[in-house]
């Protein structure tokens, strides 16, 4: 179900929709725990499980040793057996550790079991960069998770969207990768993105995994992203109304991917530049492209235009990592290009 | 009747300076009471502030700034 | 026994390595205000300092050769200074200058100096095994070079730990791995984490020798760890040695710690150097004057790197996509 926005809507993080999501359905659902390094008092090192611990304890809200593989593992079988764990893996970037865990068995046990088994777990971590956290610290990643069948990957761009789909994913009997960008997060540490703060109900509610959102109407171009770039994107449509009309298309989910919702919007504009701070190659905007070229090339008036991480692992001093980040000024110059 | 809303004493030390980090509602909304109206900082420890009182919010500081504790920063009527 | 003029210098390295991390500590924060931005000023992103772990690298360092390799944590200053990393340029990495170690595109979480073979890495744990690999690397050279992994007590409840260690001794390679237990992992005390009390104990499981050091005295570390570095370049295999060290400050600079409750006073009573100093005032090797002396010699060597590092030019821009393949 959707919750209505008005003007006396209340507005908080995205880190605090999080935490909100996550709260209401533990009070209704005995079965919902938390797991995760420094979820606890802590409240997560991105704020994920702010308040959780004073409001559910110690037993519910579990602190774990450095030991991913172990209760990533732990959360899968709890989950086998009907538990709806909410397990975090603090950096994405860490998922070195434990992949196996996640790709062979919690994404696979479903399908290796012939339907026979759920997995019905939630794994939530933090990805992104943009504040000099170098290589191993500031990974998007998600293209690696949505290329591996049995999970679902969701990475919302605003605080309606993270409770919304955190609610959808603890309540999806599918094992759902839930990845937030710590510039989402609105986080008073970290450089402001006002996107970054916005309206959420009070009340639970839920947003479709798999379904993307138009952020906003266009009729030009189509620029399609997912996480901290849709803010970019729209800064930059709000920027050229009157000049160009910029339709953005904000993914919210990778697997499944809505790819009626692109068909559609590149029908429209004949258009297409992509948006992504994951690795260029072999990834999310490759595979945008492919459903246009599957369907209809001739949809395309134009070249696609990709504004991606390039091939290059994170570079740490702050003048490296902002020639390579997908910014509003090479959305912009995308645009411009794709236009004629 | 005006309700003052003050920047906490979160510090050991008085005099140290903080932020207003984030408003969560803008001048001449509605607000009520218990909502969070603003996240602040000193020293790297942040907390909420709730609005004590239904009513319409006047911010009186900018976000960023700095503020002392115990300085006003917020009315609301 | 150690010579009066060996307990003089591992205070002086220790000096050192606490201004270093004090200097770093002032100049991260003063530009980050009034609005604390953890991506803003000239040392931007994360920052995680030793203070209080001076011991461990001192007493470890003292017995390693310049051939010797050291794969350190996410909080390796301590470590790459006692190992002879320059100073000069290990600064200018962490401010982001082409002058770096690195050029810019490491940062303080990976410093590289092939030169004196240190690394280190942002992930937990996983460098024991690279460190089983130089050690391997050093046998099959036929030197008596050893490689030294130093992990948090937090790694040792990672998988590499383990089949780092069953690997190093299989193998029976010249490796020792020093576990620093400062007691917390960011937020998680060691007890919530660990079951036992002693993780030497673990190392016998790997049928390899052990211990653990208590104390945080940089006296005793240097002879246990001299113990297990004769040991290995005698051919004798690995060590495992688990020393009890004090995080002083957060995890990260920026961290609140409040989790640690009225602990972090306690921590502070436990300052390794203020206390190595009055035993060796007590021992007459140390006066005001001495004490003067060590603190501004630190001081100028000091703020000259980060004056060196400020003083050096940014990358170019393209420099972003350069040595991702040789």
């Amino acid at each position: 179900m959707t919750a209505t926005i008005d003007a006396s809507t209340r507005r908080v993080t995205t880190a605090k929709a999080i935490s909100e999501a996550i709260a209401q359905e533990m009070r209704t659902d005995p079965n919902v725990f938390v797991m995760g390094e420094d979820v606890g008092p802590y409240g997560g090192i991105f704020g994920s499980t702010g308040g959780l611990f004073d409001e559910f304890g110690a037993t519910r809200i579990i602190d774990t040793p450095i030991s991913e593989t172990g209760f990533i593992g732990a959360g899968i079988g709890a989950a086998v057996e009907g538990m709806r764990p909410v397990v975090e893996l603090m950096f994405v970037d860490f998922f070195g550790v434990c992949f196996d865990q996640i790709y062979n068995h919690m994404a696979k046990i479903h399908y290796e079991s012939g339907g026979n088994v759920k997995v019905p777990m939630v794994l939530m971590m933090a990805v992104g960069g943009g504040y000099s956290d170098a290589a191993q610290h500031s990974q998007c990643l998600w293209a690696s998770f949505a290329h591996m069948p049995g999970m679902k990957v969701v990475a919302p761009s605003n605080p309606y969207d993270a409770k919304g789909l955190m609610i959808s994913a603890i309540r999806d009997d599918n094992p759902v990768i839930f990845m937030f960008h710590k510039g989402v997060m609105g986080l008073p540490w970290m450089a402001k993105n006002p996107r970054s703060i916005g309206p959420v109900p009070e009340e639970e509610y839920t947003v479709p995994i798999g379904k993307a959102a138009v952020a906003h109407e266009g009729s030009d171009v189509t620029v399609v992203s997912i996480s901290m770039s849709v803010q970019h994107c729209l800064d930059v449509a709000e920027e050229l109304e009157g000049d160009v009309s910029v339709e953005v298309l904000d993914l919210r989910s990778l697997v499944p991917l809505d790819r009626e919702a692109i068909l559609a919007s590149v029908a429209k504009t004949g258009r297409l530049v992509i948006v992504d701070e994951d690795y260029k190659s072999f990834g999310m905007s490759g595979e945008v492209i492919a459903t246009i070229a599957d369907h209809d090339p001739s949809m395309l008036k134009a070249p696609v235009q990709r504004v991606c991480y390039p091939d290059v692992p994170v570079p740490y001093a702050r003048v490296l990592e902002y020639e390579v980040l997908p910014t509003r000024d090479k959305i912009k110059a995308a645009i411009a290009k794709v236009m004629g | 009747m005006s309700h003052v809303i003050t920047f906490p004493h979160m510090a050991k030390d008085d005099d140290a300076e903080g932020v207003v980090a984030t408003w969560f509602a803008r001048t001449g909304e509605t607000v009520k009471a218990g909502q969070v109206i603003a996240e602040v900082m000193v020293d790297k420890v942040s907390l909420d502030v709730e609005a004590p009182v239904d009513g319409v919010i006047t911010c009186l500081v900018e976000e960023e700034g700095t503020v002392k504790q115990g300085q006003d920063i917020a009315r609301i009527d | 026994m150690i010579s009066d003029d060996t307990r003089v210098q591992f205070y002086k390295d220790m000096v050192r390595i606490r201004t270093y991390e004090a200097a770093l500590q002032r100049d991260y924060h003063a530009d980050k205000t009034p609005q604390w931005d953890i991506g803003a000023g000239l040392i931007p992103g994360e920052m995680h300092l030793a203070a209080g772990q001076e011991p461990v690298a001192v007493g470890l360092c003292a017995n390693l050769e310049q051939d010797d390799a050291i794969t350190g944590p996410h909080r390796p200053h301590h470590l790459a200074l006692a190992k002879g990393v320059d100073m000069k340029a290990m600064t200018a990495e962490i401010f982001g200058r082409v002058t770096g170690l690195c050029h810019g595109k490491g940062g303080h979480m990976h410093l590289f100096d092939p030169a004196n073979h240190f690394s280190c890495s942002g992930i937990i744990a996983q460098g024991m095994p690279v460190a089983v690999g130089q050690a391997f690397a050093f046998n099959r050279k036929g030197t008596d070079n050893v490689a030294v992994a130093v992990a948090g007590e937090g790694a040792a409840n990672q998988g590499a730990f383990h089949e780092a260690l069953n690997l190093a001794a299989m193998w029976k390679l010249p490796v020792i791995f020093i576990i620093e237990d400062n007691d917390w992992a960011i937020s998680v005390a060691r007890d919530t984490a660990t079951p036992i009390k002693d993780g030497s104990l673990r190392a016998a499981a790997y049928g390899m020798p052990s211990a653990r050091i208590e104390g945080n005295d940089v006296e005793a570390i240097y002879e246990a760890c001299k113990i297990a570095v004769d040991r290995a370049r005698a051919g004798g295999g690995p060590t495992m040695l688990e020393i009890h060290t004090v995080r002083l400050w957060g995890h990260f600079e920026g961290d609140a710690q409040a989790y640690r409750g009225d602990e972090l006073q306690e921590a502070t009573e436990r300052d390794p150097i203020p206390a190595y100093e009055k035993r060796l005032r007590a021992a007459g090797l140390l006066d005001d004057e001495a004490v003067a002396a060590i603190q501004a010699e630190a001081e100028a060597e000091v703020e000259a790197a980060i004056a060196f590092a400020k003083e050096s030019p940014e990358p170019k821009p393209s420099d972003a996509y350069l040595h991702v393949f040789a």
